[in-house]
């Protein structure tokens, strides 16, 4: 089956001499949860910004569904393509409905009003993430994981396809993190959400992605199915760490135990 | 014993002395033949004594009369330059009295002050009188000033049993329109020029020296002369004629409707000196023309 | 909350519409002098000899028209630059523009030979040329960094100019003449007593372009208040929009300060407080403010020719006076 999204020797850079992403390839499965994983500064979230269509490759590029997103609009590649960046900040008084509701102007006309149908969207898209009862709350107010969940519901009132995610647990308290990992597992499985998720936590990419694409100062290091590609050989590649891998038998994905600093 | 008595005062004379300021009789030997004026009324006062050459520095605003172009600018009221002014030693320099550092800076020089305030026009034939006292032309001074407060006395015989006509004096606007009327209030040399000359102020209830006039209040205040000053430079005629239309937005008031709008030019309306006489005998003219 | 937009929408309109107009009737019938509307009317009288119709159309008329447009004016640039840079106490004057406006005027004041353009006051005229000068350089500022408007940089060139412009301000006042220095006071404390219909009908045009460009913006402002990013990414044209904002605020500060002078507070103040009535949607609090922001206005100026009679306050007073202390409350109410 053709990927849903494909990105073909991506090459960014910020400044002359100084290249951020170099000949980057991927394919995304409809479906699938593909992990973006490399320490800070590898130029995921860059690679994330292409892929969403908010920054243009220097060189090569990305399509989606077969088409390169240079030739889709702007509005039609917000209704195909969702972003949940790491923090949201909400300079006014936003409610977390409003917030959600902004999900739908993709959908809506130029000065077309939200609808009941839109409103109806987005209190489902709140129930979805468990947060119906922030509904006529400030944003402002809310906790770091109730706000991302939050978020989370906004993109999905986006009614995309594809979800990003840009380091979603980096500053949550680890009881949120399983939170959010269990809702974006749960939302694949019951709407078949592509999620390409960009992270430098391990753990998280072992709990949640079936796929990774490893991406170390801007080159692909590796890539496929998570079982094959998170090898402590790959750890230490990656981030100059000798980490345990092992199958947890209660939760039967892949944990990683970081040791030490690696030797060579 | 008489020595150090004599030593004393001498001490407490030369100290006390630049601390006092102010007007004091001078005897002929330290009459003051270099003077700065910062005040271009009192300049023109010094002229009118007949001390005009005793000067060596004027004000940067100082106009008249034409002598005053060779003289040396020291600056004025809110930029005095104390260099300039330590440059042309000066044994007198006439200040304004708000102006606290820059006398400060003259006593440390021991440079002896007039101290000059700004009021009314009785406070003018004062100023004249007690201005010629420190000269040492006492006489010169209080002939000038009988002169002028004969005058006015002259003018303000001419126009008694006239009407007395209400009238706003403006002195500034904004240019092109009606906004920022600048009028004189019942306060200040203005508006005794305008009682002397025979005229009732509009304003004559608002007790300050101007009074930023709305379009309502001259509406609501009616004037029936309204006397627009212009100093600075002379205008060609056409430019008074302007000046006058700009009023005719306000037709209902009396002023506007019988056509008693006047423009007059001239620094004589703005310096408190003597030739504040011209001054209200050319408004005298204007009230009571017919 | 749950009510949908459009119920808000004319609900918010109604009251706010409704506020503005009882007091843009009731404000020309008040003042100093007593009138009576029944001789304001009276068509008997030929109007040169009418005192009260020409209290009414010359004196309190055309300020209080000037007063609801000045105050909209500035109570919506508020609302945009807000959302514009991201926050919550940027307002007209900090981009420069309003600056840029009181420049134009000093120079008109001091410098040039005081003439009616097509019949708008010369120094109406080169106060809005100013703003347009100063939005020019704001402009070329913005879209010199090609990725898109930062609001940092947008902040500190704003700051820059205006301490830069605000010293030619200071250096002109100086060099002038004693009598002009006074008159450029006089402006910079703002005044609404505009005398003729012929500057209010020159400000519009500005202000009507200006209202065009807002149209377009309420939702998207919404969403730009988010982040660039976050807006790019729900579909919106984050570098038009934020172009049309720049220009459509600065439009309406220039025409605003050069009808009324820099009056102060409105465009900081009246956003705030709408929002605590009305939330954060722009789609409720623009139409809001230019609504609130008039009648907040010809209030205040009311305010400023009634109460200390027989003289009348410069309305930038009254503005501050009001505006000021419930700013500092407002800023104690955030950080408790």
């Amino acid at each position: 089956m053709d990927p849903l999204l494909r990105a073909d020797g991506v090459s960014f850079s910020y400044e002359p001499d100084r290249f951020v992403l170099d000949d980057v390839s991927l394919s995304v499965r409809r479906g699938a949860i593909v992990g973006l994983l490399g320490p800070n500064g590898s130029g995921k979230t860059t690679l994330l910004r292409i892929l969403g269509g908010t920054l243009k490759a220097a060189r090569g590029g990305v399509a989606l569904d077969g088409r390169p997103l240079a030739s889709l609009s702007r509005l039609d590649l917000a209704r195909r393509i969702a972003v949940v960046p790491q923090e949201t900040h909400a300079t006014f008084d936003f409610t977390a409905l409003e917030i959600v509701l902004m999900g739908r102007y993709p959908h809506l006309g130029a000065f077309q009003l939200e609808g009941a149908d839109d409103i109806r969207i987005a209190r489902e898209s709140l129930q979805a993430t468990g947060t119906a009862a922030f509904e006529a709350r400030a944003f402002a107010t809310l906790s770091g994981g109730e706000k991302q969940r939050v978020v989370i519901a906004g993109a999905l009132a986006q009614a995309s396809d594809v979800l990003l995610l840009d380091e979603p647990t980096a500053s949550l308290d680890v009881g949120y993190q399983f939170d959010i990992v269990d809702l974006l597992l749960r939302l694949n499985t019951e709407r078949g959400t592509t999620m390409v998720v960009s992270t430098h936590d391990l753990n998280l990419a072992a709990a949640l992605c079936g796929e990774l694409v490893m991406i170390r100062h801007g080159r692909v290091l590796a890539s496929g199915a998570t079982a094959d590609v998170l090898t402590p050989a790959n750890v230490r590649a990656l981030y100059g760490v000798d980490a345990e891998i092992a199958m947890h038998p209660r939760v039967r994905h892949l944990t990683v135990t970081p040791i030490g600093r690696a030797h060579s | 014993m008489t020595r150090t008595l004599l030593a004393l005062a001498l001490a407490v004379r030369i100290l006390v002395a630049p601390a006092l300021g102010g007007a004091m009789a001078q005897d002929a030997s330290t009459v003051p033949h270099r003077v700065v004026s910062l005040i271009p009324a009192v300049t023109e006062m010094i002229f009118a004594i007949g001390d005009g050459d005793r000067l060596v520095g004027v004000s940067s605003y100082d106009r008249y009369p034409p002598a005053v172009q060779k003289l040396a600018r020291v600056g004025g009221l809110l930029d005095p330059n104390i260099e300039t002014i330590l440059s042309l030693r000066p044994d007198l320099v006439i200040v304004y009295d708000t102006q606290q550092e820059l006398k400060q800076r003259l006593a440390r020089a021991n440079i002896p002050v007039y101290r000059y305030e700004h009021r009314g026009l009785a406070d003018i034939t004062q100023t004249l009188r007690a201005v010629g006292a420190r000269l040492g032309s006492a006489d010169a001074a209080n002939r000038a000033a009988a002169k002028m407060e004969s005058d006015l006395a002259a003018i303000q015989r001419s126009v008694a049993g006239k009407p007395r006509p209400k009238t706003m004096l403006v002195f500034g606007r904004e240019p092109g329109s009606l906004r920022g009327i600048d009028a004189s209030g019942g306060y200040g040399f203005l508006h005794d020029m305008l009682g002397v000359a025979g005229g009732d102020n509009v304003f004559a209830d608002v007790k300050r020296q101007s009074v930023e006039a709305t379009t309502e209040m001259v509406l609501a205040r009616q004037p029936e002369v309204i006397i627009e000053l212009r100093y600075g430079d002379s205008l060609p005629t056409f430019d008074t004629a302007r000046i006058v239309r700009e009023w005719d937005a306000l037709s209902s008031v009396p002023a506007v409707r019988n056509h008693r709008v006047y423009v007059l030019t001239g620094d004589q309306f703005v310096v408190p000196g003597p030739r504040v006489v011209e001054a209200t005998r050319e408004i005298a003219e204007v009230l009571h023309r017919r | 909350m749950a009510a949908p937009i459009r119920k808000r929408l004319l609900g918010v309109v109604a009251v706010f519409g409704g506020l503005l107009l009882a007091v843009a009737v009731v404000a020309p019938l008040v003042g100093t002098t007593r009138i009576s509307l029944a001789h304001v009317f009276d068509r008997t009288t030929p109007f040169a000899d009418n005192l009260d119709a020409q209290i009414f159309f010359i004196a309190r008329l055309p300020r209080v028209v000037a007063a609801a447009l000045v105050g909209a004016g500035l109570a919506t640039a508020g609302v945009v630059f807000q959302a514009l840079l991201r926050n919550p106490l940027a307002a007209p004057e900090t981009l420069g523009v309003s600056i840029g406006a009181s420049l134009g005027a000093m120079i008109a004041i001091t410098l040039l030979p005081a003439t009616a353009i097509l019949g708008v006051p010369s120094v109406s005229v080169a106060s809005f040329l100013g703003s347009l000068g100063a939005l020019a350089v704001v402009y070329a500022l913005s879209i010199a960094r090609s990725r898109g408007m930062s609001s940092t940089v947008l902040l500190l060139g704003g700051v820059v100019l205006t301490t830069f412009l605000g010293a030619i301000v200071s250096f002109i006042q100086y060099l002038a003449d004693f009598t002009k220095t006074f008159q450029t006071v006089r402006w910079l404390m703002g005044s609404l007593d505009v005398g003729s219909y012929t500057a209010i009908v020159a400000a519009l045009v500005p202000m009507v372009i200006a209202a065009i460009g807002y149209a377009t913006l309420p939702r998207t402002l919404d969403l730009i208040t988010l982040g660039p990013d976050a807006a790019a990414a729900r579909g919106v044209d984050v570098a038009r929009a934020e172009r049309v904002a720049l220009v459509s605020a600065s439009l309406s500060t220039g025409a605003a300060v050069s009808l009324g002078g820099p009056i102060g507070f409105i465009g900081i103040v009246v956003p705030h407080l709408v929002r605590m009535l009305v939330g954060a949607d722009h789609r409720l609090v623009l139409p809001a403010a230019a609504l609130f922001g008039a009648a907040f206005l010809i209030g205040c100026d009311l305010l400023a020719r009634t109460i200390a009679a027989p003289v009348e306050l410069p309305v930038g007073i009254v503005t501050a006076m009001i505006g000021g202390p419930f700013f500092l409350w407002l800023l104690l109410r955030r950080t408790r």
